[in-house]
């Protein structure tokens, strides 16, 4: 995951944004006591999403500390939910994607990330394996994504549905996961598999002119074969992307959120559409709006 | 049973009118509608039941209580029911693949219906197959299938209805989401009704806006 799934500032209360950074500020802590203090740069609102949605799910007590920051020892900090388990389950899961990017890049990066993905792969290796010690259950769902991708961009029948799954699936597999029940499993099952297309497409969509110079694959490159490269390119992924974010907003709907709800319908309401359109059309168009 | 005002969300002490707008806000967020073709469909129709009892309890409560209420009936609790299952009336070909899909096997219904040779897949084919892959959660496929349905037969009202709902998610404003930060959940429709209603309403008084 790549850090799409973000808050959208202006349209939180004050108090929110600051129990919102709280988690974010934890999740770093946590991955620096558990991992290393370099891991701390692998920090994402993805995680930081995936923690506060999971701690906001559980009846589990969520602490609230004062501390200060590593990387600023001036600055004082609060930090949300260190120590509790689901902030862990997120540390564990930054690193264990983080790994399968990496190799990802490996893959099929240029060669300036390749020399780069290089040097730190023992790092990331050596936290993956503290991480899936942990959380074996995590290391397979994800193995299993990083797998399949490479599968189904060899497969010249693959369509967009199809090249989507891996990360859909794993990601609908590690929300089932955080569920107490298996009515809560059906839903988070279903928030997570639309959630995890709406971060593969949006991903598509930004690394599209990047892919096509390159020649990697992308699941929009077929559209443009057939249809041609136009301005109702945009429009597709919009309406694409759009329907992944209203099915997993409705799978949401359906959970019993006990805490951060604000936080959460923020980022379902405001931050993934706005991110959308930033990535789509670009900040300018729309500098009326979202001016303040 | 729960307590009425904890399902709506709102407080015991909230007027009337507060108690229907946070009512409105629910109904429209489970509205069956949104759920017809999502395997969380039966949940969304139990949280729509909670909701209309909910308002249907407090409603009572305060009527009893002499307190002022304005009568809204708002969506009937039958409303909620008739989305169950695809209803459907007439002959099918396809009888025993749509029982499976309203069954929830959808493997099965998947296989059954990639048996049937190219020559004989009709329109009511590529609904079941939208249906099925939606239940799968691919909703390209799905949108695609649908929208094959729809141009094969566009005077059926089910594949027209499929069609039409798939449209209204890949907008924006689906799902009861707003990006552009308006008024909660302003679609394209409600702007059309609304201009619809303004421009009925001064034709009554005597003035013609368009």
């Amino acid at each position: 995951m790549f850090g799409y799934v973000q808050i959208e500032k202006s349209e939180l209360l004050v108090k929110e944004y600051e129990t919102y950074k709280s988690i974010y500020c934890a999740l770093c802590k946590t991955l620096g006591k558990e991992y290393s203090v370099f891991a701390r740069f692998i920090l994402s609102y993805d995680f930081t999403f995936f923690a506060a949605l999971s701690m906001g799910v559980h009846d589990q007590k969520v602490c609230f500390n004062k501390g200060r920051c590593t990387f600023n020892p001036l600055k004082k900090c609060v930090f949300c939910g260190t120590g509790n388990d689901n902030m862990k389950k997120a540390a564990a899961l930054s690193v264990i994607t983080a790994f399968y990017k990496l190799k990802d890049d490996i893959r099929d990066g240029r060669i300036g990330k390749k020399i780069r993905s290089y040097l730190v792969y023992p790092f990331f290796s050596r936290w993956r394996k503290k991480a899936a010690q942990k959380y074996p259950e995590y290391e397979e769902a994800v193995s299993a994504m990083s797998q399949m991708q490479e599968q189904v961009e060899e497969d010249q029948m693959c369509h967009i549905d199809m090249a989507a799954e891996p990360t859909a699936k794993m990601l609908a597999s590690v929300m089932e996961m955080q569920a107490k029940n298996e009515m809560e499993k059906r839903i988070f099952s279903e928030l997570g598999y639309h959630l995890g297309r709406w971060i593969y497409f949006i991903d598509a969509v930004d690394d599209l002119e990047k892919d096509k110079k390159d020649g990697n694959f992308n699941p929009f490159l077929k559209y443009i074969k057939d249809e041609g490269d136009n301005e109702n390119l945009k429009k597709y992924c919009n309406e694409v992307l759009n329907q992944s974010m209203c099915l997993s907003y409705n799978a949401y709907n359906l959970a019993d959120i006990k805490r951060f709800k604000g936080i959460l319908d923020n980022i379902y309401l405001k931050g993934l559409p706005f991110v959308q359109r930033k990535v789509l059309f670009g900040k300018g168009e729309f500098n009326d709006e979202e001016s303040l | 049973m729960k307590n009425p005002y904890e399902v709506l969300g709102v407080s015991e002490n909230a007027t009337d009118e507060e108690i229907k707008a946070a009512y409105k806000a629910l109904a429209k967020k489970y509205h069956p509608d949104n759920y017809v073709d999502s395997p969380l469909a039966d949940l969304a129709n139990e949280k729509m039941k909670e909701i209309n009892e909910a308002y249907d309890t407090i409603t009572d409560m305060r009527k009893k209580g002499g307190s002022a209420n304005s009568g809204y009936s708002g969506y009937s609790g039958g409303n909620s029911n008739s989305y169950t299952g695809y209803g459907y009336s007439g002959s099918s070909q396809f009888q025993n693949i749509r029982m499976m899909i309203n069954s929830g096997r959808i493997a099965e219904a998947e296989q059954a219906l990639n048996s049937i040779p190219q020559a004989q897949r009709n329109a009511e084919w590529y609904f079941l197959n939208g249906m099925v892959m939606m239940n799968k959660g691919w909703s390209e496929q799905a949108y695609s299938c649908f929208r094959q349905a729809y141009t094969m037969d566009p005077n059926n009202p089910e594949y027209r209805a499929a069609f039409n709902r798939m449209n209204s998610q890949r907008a924006y404003g689906a799902g009861g989401y707003d990006p552009r930060g308006g008024a909660a959940g302003c679609s394209c429709c409600d702007i059309c009704v609304g201009l619809w209603c303004a421009d009925t309403c001064c034709s009554c008084m005597g003035g013609n806006c368009c």
